[in-house]
């Protein structure tokens, strides 16, 4: 190995990495950051080209599976009704992601205590509080203060717009007398810290070429690199090394050009989320752990939660202009988030009104579903739905559960030879109780908005953006890989900042908490640096 | 209205098709002549002309050569397709795919598809894909002919008062 030694060491250069990064880069300490992805240019994005959105299911796919990027690695989801999501670059998922950026709710950390069931975090909303305020400002999150659903707080820009869709499920939901809000979204509506404001361009899932979107190549890593730290890219992390007195000692990686090197540090923080990290963990076994480092738990790729989505579409018999604006974001109904038992199952789903699909799309899902067949019907079918559609996403809760897991694929490798996470997953009796109420009340939405055909659809395969709790956090060594500070029960100079940390899952897109974890755990680390390791 | 549940998980990019880098060529992929004749004749039965819309039918708007620029891995795939589609055409009616009508042409097409459900799944997918990029289908459905970028487009904020019913209602989330 190497002489060369650095402070801290993170794995990963997405939301929780570049959070992460910019944090610890007050403290001058040397941090170096290894991303097997590389750089973005917006100028590539499909957005920028006539056929962008037939570039949505080639090279800007959202499944590594189908994109097969030299960045990306493949991933067994046989056993999977969900299809995981990611992208490797800096910025990770959130160069694709939609923007969408709820806060979970307090009761989303107190579980167990309120409903009987999983666990309680050891942490709460209000210890991430400020820790979200900042990652608001910093990322720049659009949003309406005052709504009923959440805790009070103020986003710093103004919401996005609510277009013709936003306005008819609006009125809807006033109909039936549910919550409503203008989604908390990570997009800049006006000029914010240097960047431009939205366009409205549409395919935010596929890289903002406005560079309007939040995603962590444009807000934290420009002013972690100012600020001293280096982002390698295109290195590839085989395994995390660990020394006799169970401490981290450093990585084996691949550089850009396919070398292996080994890079010493005195901390390594591990930033790949929640499928990454349990891989990378488990393939860094070792005589000290042979189940996988900082897996004396057994619980490393355990309690994988994945927020099984379904869709409830709504064909009207007027224009909506339903595929202009930000596409994954438009307005949230909370009515049935919290728990209540007297539906028959705990916890709760949200209701995410998003834009509708450009013509192209709108064809091919027609095709797929035979509501746009071939021939006579061709014309009037298609017709009846091109920007007439409102899409309704609905996001569950699912439950961790110990079968629901990350493991080593016994035979895939990606192009290093380094094994493969394959995914073993299904739905729960509560989960699959959850879905039937929302596609009820979905279909209810859809009815009082004046919908005159209705869809249901789900789970969705290709839906598994939201990758969470295989390296749990918790007080108990036996129960728990992390600790309330994120650091790993069993190896002291071993951090983890992304979204496996996670207890239970909320029901709501995670990257808002997931960097806000990162921006605490970050901060307590600074705080505790004299004794970081006891 | 009806409300229709979708059993299935529908993926959006059709199975078993391996999507290859797009392969940017002025040479359009070769099919024979008479696989051209057999492409031009299901081509019409996938998206008709409707000309009192001003709409072109999907022989009409380039699909092989989309599919050579796009989807060249998609051809060999439709080839062989067309080929079943002839073999059968003549053994039925002693007659090519473009030469008998468009019910017997899908009266076949539905006859191989009960043997193989997803024949012609591929090109059908494609054909969608380069009738919907189309100038003069897009000048029917009101989308301009440019990319969303860097122009974007207009968004009505709307009615932002709709909310003051959702805040009479006050607080929903628990407290902990």
């Amino acid at each position: 190995m190497s002489d060369d030694i650095v402070d801290v060491l993170i794995i990963g250069a997405g939301a929780s990495g570049a959070a992460v990064a910019w944090s610890l880069a007050e403290t001058k300490m040397r941090i170096v950051c290894l991303e097997q992805g590389g750089w973005m240019h917006p100028a590539d994005y499909p957005s920028t080209r006539r056929n962008w959105e037939a570039q949505m299911h080639r090279d800007a796919s959202p499944s590594p599976n189908l994109r097969r990027q030299p960045a990306d690695y493949p991933i067994n989801e046989d056993d999977s009704p969900i299809s995981i999501l990611n992208y490797n670059a800096v910025g990770g998922s959130t160069v694709i992601y939609a923007a969408h950026f709820p806060r979970l709710h307090p009761s989303d950390f107190r579980v167990r205590t309120l409903d009987g069931v999983a666990d309680d975090w050891p942490i709460d909303y209000s210890t991430l509080e400020p820790y979200y305020a900042e990652n608001d400002r910093i990322t720049g999150v659009a949003g309406l203060a005052g709504d009923p659903a959440m805790p009070p707080h103020e986003p710093p820009l103004p919401p996005i717009p609510l277009g013709a869709v936003g306005e008819t499920m609006g009125r809807a939901f006033n109909r039936l007398g549910w919550h409503w809000w203008p989604s908390d979204t990570a997009i800049a509506t006006r000029e914010h810290e240097g960047r431009a404001r939205c366009i409205n361009l549409g395919p935010c899932n596929t890289g903002c070429a406005q560079g309007a979107k939040g995603s962590a190549d444009i807000t934290y890593w420009p002013m972690a690199l100012r600020a001293g730290v280096e982002l390698r890219t295109h290195c590839r992390v085989r395994e995390i090394l660990v020394g006799a007195n169970d401490m981290a000692t450093g990585v084996v990686y691949f550089d850009a050009d396919g070398v292996e090197r080994r890079q010493r540090a005195e901390v390594v923080i591990v930033a790949c989320n929640g499928i990454g990290t349990p891989r990378l963990l488990l393939n860094s076994s070792s005589a000290r752990f042979p189940d996988g480092l900082a897996n004396r738990s057994g619980l490393v790729g355990r309690n994988l939660m994945l927020h099984p989505w379904c869709i409830v579409q709504g064909v009207f018999d007027r224009p909506l202009a339903s595929h202009y604006g930000p596409q994954g974001c438009c307005i949230l109904s909370k009515q049935f988030y919290e728990t209540d038992a007297s539906r028959g199952f705990l916890r709760g789903y949200d209701l995410q009104v998003t834009r509708s699909m450009g013509p192209v799309n709108t064809a091919r899902v027609g095709l797929a579903r035979g509501t746009i067949p071939w021939g006579a019907g061709h014309h009037d079918a298609f017709a009846m739905r091109y920007d007439r559609t409102i899409n309704m996403g609905i996001c569950c809760e699912d439950l961790p559960e110990h079968c629901n897991a990350v493991t080593l694929d016994a035979t895939l490798t990606d192009s290093n030879g380094i094994a493969a996470p394959k995914i073993n997953y299904r739905l729960s009796e509560n989960t699959l109780k959850m879905i039937a109420h929302a596609f009820d009340k979905g279909s209810e939405a859809m009815r009082a908005a004046g919908a005159i055909d209705i869809l249901t659809e789900g789970p969705v395969r290709m839906t598994g953006w939201h990758q969470l709790g295989t390296a749990r956090m918790g007080t108990d060594p036996e129960r728990s890989v992390v600790n309330e500070c994120g650091r790993s029960h069993d190896v002291k100079n071993l951090f983890i900042v992304d979204g496996s940390v996670f207890v239970t899952g909320g029901g709501v897109n995670p990257t808002s908490t997931i960097q806000a974890i990162a921006l605490y755990i970050a901060d307590t680390m600074k705080r505790r640096l004299a004794n970081l390791f006891d | 209205m009806r409300t229709r549940a979708m059993k299935t998980i529908i993926p959006l990019h059709p199975e078993g098709a391996k999507p290859a880098a797009n392969q940017a060529t002025n040479q359009i992929a070769m099919l024979t002549e008479l696989q051209t004749r057999t492409l031009d004749a299901v081509l019409d039965l996938i998206i008709p002309a409707a000309t009192e819309r001003g709409l072109p039918g999907a022989a009409e708007v380039g699909v092989l050569a989309y599919m050579t620029r796009e989807a060249p891995e998609a051809i060999p795939i439709a080839a062989g397709e067309l080929d079943r589609l002839d073999t059968e055409s003549r053994r039925h009616f002693d007659l090519p795919p473009a030469a008998i009508d468009d019910a017997q042409r899908l009266a076949l097409i539905e006859s191989i598809r009960r043997e193989i459900p997803a024949y012609l799944d591929r090109l059908a997918f494609e054909t969608y894909s380069c009738y919907y990029q189309d100038d003069r289908v897009l000048d029917v459905i009101g989308l301009e002919k440019r990319p969303p970028y860097p122009t974007g487009y207009e968004v009505d904020a709307g009615d932002l008062g709709l909310l003051e019913a959702v805040r009479s209602r006050g607080q929903i989330y628990r407290e902990v």
